[in-house]
């Protein structure tokens, strides 16, 4: 009985053991995958949608831009950043209108071909014309795709409106017939040149210089109907495009691969643009090779930062992000990378990224908006009180450059010599100021109380909750108190939207780097539930940025910029906090690894040392067994004394036994 | 013992129609149709015919009683639509994510209950002894740690210093022990505390009773009074109370494949939570209520065919 | 909804004194009530033999004593003084132990910052280092006893009155001509314990927002439904007991009978079923604010603690203080509670007597 049993468990416990040496390295990709022209890449969230008409995050743009190819794209390397014809098969012909529109003339290549898919006969891809692209901008208006972009198009485009509200007016009817057939209707303002199916006529009634950069996104790539209407809700999750890679493979939430692209057009890695920095790291190496350079791409849903800076450090990844919670391992003290990176063969890159992030007031809430001199000096009181240095060092760890305004360098329109009077960190001047406005102190003379500030946010994570605290202590340096209000984000955007804030944090992303994409966020007719979030309406600045917008680059556009920033200056919706920067590392055995804030296409110019990848990988992922041997060894001995105090109650019960029987 | 089977199903469907009512007036009161359709439009801030498109296209305009009325009977169909974020069909989805979440939340579910049963007897053979104190401080602190401090220590200590597993990832065409193990190690270690000691007190109370000391006065050694007698007449009690473990269960899945990267039901939920995807919510928190009454039906039938007492009629 | 006590609240709002003094008296109120209840509960047989019993095993003094002074936090923190000048009140425990507020992480009792690029002096020693806003993690840690009493304490408040009187009330009319009542009520405790708790609790605070009173109220949800029960098992035992049939026939009322002969008999099911239950209440919030559901910010609360603490474990060095700590004081109440709990049941319920 005795060994029996304890002989039991220590077959099964051996069993376990053995079954878990059997399938245990922590390799998290299919076996055989790390020696494959692979690039193993993360995205931290699952892809809503990868429609081209629809998709908009970051995220999506990684997977997106490389499927979808569109007229222009950005070029990789050089600065400032400028656009390269990727489909176009020359220049856009750029003509003005009579009653001050423009028309422009998109000629694509004409041996453009869709991806081989289902939807197409006999499974090839068919050929492309300006018609797929007419079927983008169509798709565009129909409130049904939620296009994030119909909005630039929409005042400007001739027909657009009459156009979409078909689409509008089939929906309100649950008329799928009529919402179908629309897409049979002609758009005016965007058609195909009835001499020539390789140009897109485009016809604007104003200006709209911005349209070139629209025209290198993923929304006016070429679409294939058959595909959208083969796949209905499906075609977020099964891409038909033309570009570089072809989607392969889709699990939600854990991977997307991509393969190759037979039907591809012929495009090649630039052989310019590089600087004398950029010609040392090898980005001209590859010049004139066909694109991509490698075979594949593996994205991998990766939500904590905590598990993607693990599998980077085991080789799993060949790129990650310097964040709060890696920045003490990877840079030295000097500033530079650290001597331990440096010895797995890490290398660092720092780029500026175009945005600015924020914080706002309401300009509508009756105490910290309004236009009059004093709730001006309340704002730019708070607004010295704000230590944007300090900011960065805490929360983004020195990962950001100080915004006097909301131009990000590298956009046109930013002026690096111009300081915020109010941006720098000036307590006294701030209590100055806030006594002029009326609450010396912070406190109000009308109640006798501290004047309290509520912010706004939906602080979930230990890192925003960490964010909160510090603007809050910053703040309540001049005397007036800050609340957080913190509650979920759909309470928070209700909020937003019903104008009940106060004060919150934002973030803005540029779509492209044109500065009319920045100081558009502060022009009255945006105010929520547009993107300008403060709410914020000068009839000088609004009248302003009207006449910028369809200037082309210059000093006279300059010139304007600089007068609506002095009146927003001085008004001060908003605290600039920060241009962030990004700070990146890569193994030594990627190569051409320059990056691009704007363009999301880079994956196509990255090469791939893998047999040395494999190598490191295995050379640094040995399981180690001895602790596991060691508690088995430990249960195995706890299990010799039970044992005994076993054997010696069965001898008693016998012996008791016998002698009362 | 069909009728009483048929009985015992037919009685689950007015709760099953409860919970529907519970979790819809739930949801639809946590926020308003326009929030939930900016949160699932584009990140973009989106232009108001979008939005009021949005609202329409996803019925959310509808009179609240037909929206009920609707979404019950679609429910309990098994029509869960589309996601309002991805507008993915959720019951495709639901069937790619079952497969990790079942192999990890059945497997820890035997492992959990065959472990407990062992050290559960063992405690109750050396009742009195250092051996049954030990285990039950051990299981009373074990019980006092929250979950994720097991998957946090754990998680560092295997994926991290020993690489063992993967920190991260699941892949279906491949050996999936590489990937379950360290998530159901977790789940059985986390589980097991409060089990052992539940066992233990079944155990211990059918210990003492009269036919067990008659058996041992008889002669029968201890370890066959134990396994022969006591165990078989404790696992009623032990078998009324596994559907006890399946709310932990569905905690660990929630918690467990978020930590670990792991697509199932569980992170599947974690992100329609953080998405405020309500219809995905809704359809999951339906589907674990109908796997708990399907639990709990199991378990009544399995009493009444192990317990003779039990009256069919 | 409007709320109905808002004018009050205003009014409070502007006499700040005031309302510290109304706040201070909570929590005094609390320990006279528990003590007269401890008293009045002493002198009944039952209680005093069960107490002679829990007073013979030191697991369950250490776990009282335990559960004393997390109380005496807890209290310390819930009184205190309105400070004119700053606008705000200071409780006694922050009077004691609030320290300076730092910059960033630091280790325990270092003297520099740490995580940053250039670690900077510290204002002053922190025994148990701070955490990432600059806060003391001791002060912190300290604040968490508080909501982890008032997630206990309310919750069971909320809980009690309604398990009992449902339950009550079910298992008194169950199989009578007011047989509706049981089955309504056993089909609306069948309806939410049929869903997972946890899920239960998530789509709760989903709707109510984000704060402690939510959280009380989303647990409570769960949570009666086991009490409610219980109480009605206990009652349906009770009812066809003799001295139950014997005050019927002598024409004691049903109030009578309920609250005199049923309702001091179920007050064991009661306190155990409590005394067991704050553990896994206090670990909930920690699941909760895990899942972004939890208190939200402004109150100690070691569930954010431990959230926070999975970056922070990933960081290099390890910053492990603030999970240390928040774990630690977090096993030790739960811990308490638990070995209370088991003495209590052994005490009372003879079943189990070993």
């Amino acid at each position: 009985m005795k060994m029996k049993t304890s002989g039991r468990l220590l077959t099964l416990t051996l069993g376990l053991a053995a079954l878990a040496v059997v399938g245990c390295n922590n390799n998290p990709y299919p076996s055989g995958e790390s020696n494959e022209n692979v690039l193993f890449r993360t995205l931290t969230e699952d892809p809503k949608s990868l429609d081209p008409s629809f998709s908009y995050t970051v995220d999506e743009a990684y997977v997106c831009d490389v499927i979808y190819p569109s007229f222009y794209k950005y070029h990789p390397i050089k600065r400032p950043f400028s656009i390269m014809r990727n489909l176009g098969a020359s220049d856009p012909v750029r003509t003005p209108l009579p009653g001050g529109g423009e028309e422009w003339r998109f000629t694509f290549k004409n041996d453009l071909r869709f991806q081989d898919d289902p939807c197409f006969p006999g499974g090839k891809g068919r050929a492309i014309s300006a018609k797929d692209v007419e079927y983008s901008f169509k798709r565009m208006c129909d409130a049904k795709n939620n296009c994030p972009v119909a909005s630039f198009f929409e005042d400007k485009v001739v027909g657009w409106k009459e156009y979409a509200k078909v689409f509008t007016d089939a929906m309100e009817a649950k008329d799928e017939a009529a919402r179908a057939k629309n897409y049979d209707a002609s758009l005016p303002g965007v058609t195909v040149d009835p001499a020539d199916p390789y140009t897109l006529v485009i016809k604007l009634n104003q200006p709209y210089p911005q349209l070139k950069f629209l025209m290198a996104m993923h929304f006016t790539t070429p679409q294939a109907r058959e595909a959208v209407e083969k796949y209905g809700d499906e075609y977020a999750r099964h891409p038909v495009g033309s570009g570089p890679y072809l989607m392969t493979k889709y699990v939600p939430k854990q991977r997307i691969e991509l393969s190759v692209n037979p039907n591809r057009h012929k495009d090649f890695y630039p052989t310019d643009g590089a600087d004398a920095e950029g010609i040392k790291n090898g980005w001209l190496e590859d010049a004139g090779k066909q694109l991509p350079l490698a075979d594949k791409v593996v994205f991998s849903i990766v939500k904590e930062s905590t598990s993607s800076w693990n599998l980077f450090l085991q080789g799993y990844l060949d790129t990650a992000s310097v964040n709060n919670n890696n920045y003490q391992q990877v840079v030295a003290n000097s500033g530079g990378l650290s001597d331990s990176m440096k010895a797995r063969g890490i290398s660092l890159r720092r780029d500026p990224q175009v945005n600015v992030y924020y914080c706002a007031f309401n300009m509508e809430d009756p105490t910290f908006g309004g236009y009059t001199p004093e709730k001006r000096k309340l704002r730019q009181a708070i607004s010295l009180a704000v230590d944007a240095d300090e900011y960065i060092q805490l929360i983004v760890q020195g990962n950001g450059a100080k915004a006097d305004w909301l131009v990000p360098p590298g956009v046109f329109g930013n002026d690096p010599k111009f300081k915020n009077p109010y941006r720098e960190t000036n307590i006294e001047k701030a209590k100055q100021l806030l006594k002029e406005a009326g609450y010396p102190d912070g406190n109000d003379p009308k109640t006798g109380k501290k004047l309290v500030m509520g912010y706004d946010n939906s602080a979930t994570t230990a890192a925003t909750m960490q964010q909160v605290a510090l603007l809050q202590r910053q703040i309540e340096r001049i005397g007036i108190k800050v609340e957080s209000r913190s509650t979920t984000y759909n309470q928070f955007q209700e909020r937003l939207l019903k104008g009940q804030h106060q004060f919150i944090f934002y973030g803005w992303f540029a779509d492209y780097p044109d500065p009319e994409n920045f100081v558009f966020l502060l022009y009255g007719p945006n105010k929520k539930p547009g993107p300008n979030s403060a709410s914020y309406k000068n009839p000088e600045y609004d009248k302003l940025f009207e006449q910028m917008r369809v200037m082309d680059d210059g000093p006279a556009r300059q010139a304007i910029i600089d007068k609506m920033r002095t009146i927003a200056v001085e008004d001060c919706p908003w605290i600039p906090i920060y241009h962030s920067l990004t700070m990146g590392l890569s193994y030594d055995w990627l190569k051409n690894t320059m990056s691009h804030p704007i363009a999301n296409d880079m994956a196509q110019y990255r090469r791939v040392d893998f047999k040395e990848r494999a190598k490191r990988q295995a050379e640094w992922n040995n399981p180690i067994w001895w602790p596991v041997a060691l508690v088995v060894g430990l249960v195995g001995l706890g299990v010799v004394p039970a044992a005994k105090v076993v054997q010696q109650r069965i001898n008693r019960k016998l012996r008791q036994g016998s002698g009362g029987s | 013992m069909l009728n009483y089977i048929v009985r015992r199903v037919l009685y689950a469907i007015p709760t099953l129609i409860g919970v529907l009512l519970v979790t819809w007036f739930l949801f639809f009161k946590t926020a308003s149709p326009e929030v939930i359709a900016r949160r699932n439009l584009s990140s973009r801030a989106p232009t108001q015919a979008q939005i009021q498109s949005w609202i329409k296209g996803h019925g959310y305009d509808k009179p609240p009683l037909d929206q009920l009325q609707n979404s019950t009977l679609d429910m309990m169909r098994f029509r869960f639509g589309k996601s309002d974020a991805t507008k993915e069909d959720i019951l495709e989805r639901v069937k790619k994510g079952v497969v990790p979440s079942f192999t990890i939340g059945f497997n820890s579910f035997v492992a959990t209950v065959f472990f407990a049963v062992i050290f559960a007897a063992i405690a109750a053979y050396f009742r009195g002894t250092y051996v049954d104190t030990m285990t039950t401080v051990i299981c009373v602190i074990g019980m006092s740690l929250v979950y994720m401090i097991y998957i946090i220590g754990f998680q560092f200590l295997f994926c991290k210093i020993l690489k063992l597993g993967p920190t991260w990832g699941f892949n279906p065409d491949e050996n999936l022990i590489k990937y379950i193990l360290i998530p159901t190690i977790i789940g059985v270690v986390a589980g097991l505390a409060t089990e052992i000691r539940l066992y233990r007190t079944f155990l211990l109370e059918e210990i003492n009773l009269d036919y067990v000391r008659t058996a041992r006065a008889k002669g029968v050694a201890e370890p066959a009074v134990l396994l022969k007698h006591v165990l078989k007449n404790a696992l009623i009690p032990i078998i009324t109370n596994t559907v006890a473990v399946l709310p932990g269960l569905i905690l660990g899945s929630l918690l467990l494949e978020n930590f670990f990267g792991i697509p199932g039901l569980g992170s599947y939920l974690v992100e329609a939570i953080s998405a405020n995807d309500f219809t995905v919510v809704r359809a999951m928190v339906f589907l674990g209520t109908l796997l708990y009454i399907v639990g709990l039906i199991l378990t009544d039938i399995a009493y009444a065919l192990v317990d003779p007492r039990v009256r069919l009629s | 909804m409007g709320n109905p006590l808002l004018p009050l609240q205003l009014w409070l709002d502007d006499h700040p004194v005031l309302q510290n003094w109304l706040y201070n008296l909570v929590p005094v109120l609390v320990i006279v009530l528990l003590a007269l209840a401890l008293r009045q509960g002493l002198k009944q047989p039952i209680w005093a033999e069960a107490a002679r019993r829990i007073r013979r095993r030191p697991a369950a003094l250490w776990a009282i004593g335990i559960i004393g002074f997390y109380g005496l936090i807890a209290f310390s923190d819930s009184i205190g003084l309105y400070d004119a000048k700053k606008q705000e009140r200071v409780s006694l425990l922050d009077a004691i132990s609030r320290r300076e507020k730092e910059r960033y992480y630091s280790a325990p009792l270092a003297t520099m910052t740490t995580g940053e690029a250039f670690p900077k002096p510290l204002k002053e020693k922190h025994i148990l280092g701070t955490d990432g806003k600059g806060d003391d993690v001791l002060y912190q840690t300290l604040k968490g006893a508080r909501t982890a009493f008032i997630i206990g304490g309310l919750t069971s408040l909320l809980t009690i009155p309604v398990g009992i009187i449902l339950g009550l009330l079910s298992g008194f009319y169950s199989g009578t001509k007011y047989k509706w009542i049981d089955d309504l009520i056993t089909y609306i405790y069948t309806v939410i314990s049929s869903i997972p708790s946890i899920l239960l609790q998530i789509a709760f605070v989903m709707v109510l927002g984000k704060g402690i009173f939510q959280i009380c109220i989303a647990l409570g949800m769960a949570r009666w439904v086991g009490l409610c029960r219980q109480v009605r098992g206990e009652t349906l035992r009770h009812r066809e007991r003799e001295y139950v049939r014997g005050a019927r026939a002598l024409g004691v009322s049903t109030w009578g009978i309920l609250t005199r002969h049923i309702l001091p008999n179920l007050l064991p099911t009661v306190i155990i079923f409590t005394t067991l239950g704050i553990s896994g209440l206090i670990l909930s919030e920690a699941i909760l604010s895990y899942l972004g559901v939890g208190v939200g910010d402004g109150v100690g609360s070691w569930g954010n603690m431990i959230n926070a603490s999975r970056d922070e474990l990933a960081r290099e060095p390890i910053l492990w203080w603030n999970l240390a700590s928040a774990s630690t004081a977090m096993l030790g109440i739960v811990l308490a509670f638990n070995l209370l709990g088991d003495a209590l049941r052994d005490a009372i319920d003879p079943r189990l007597r070993s």
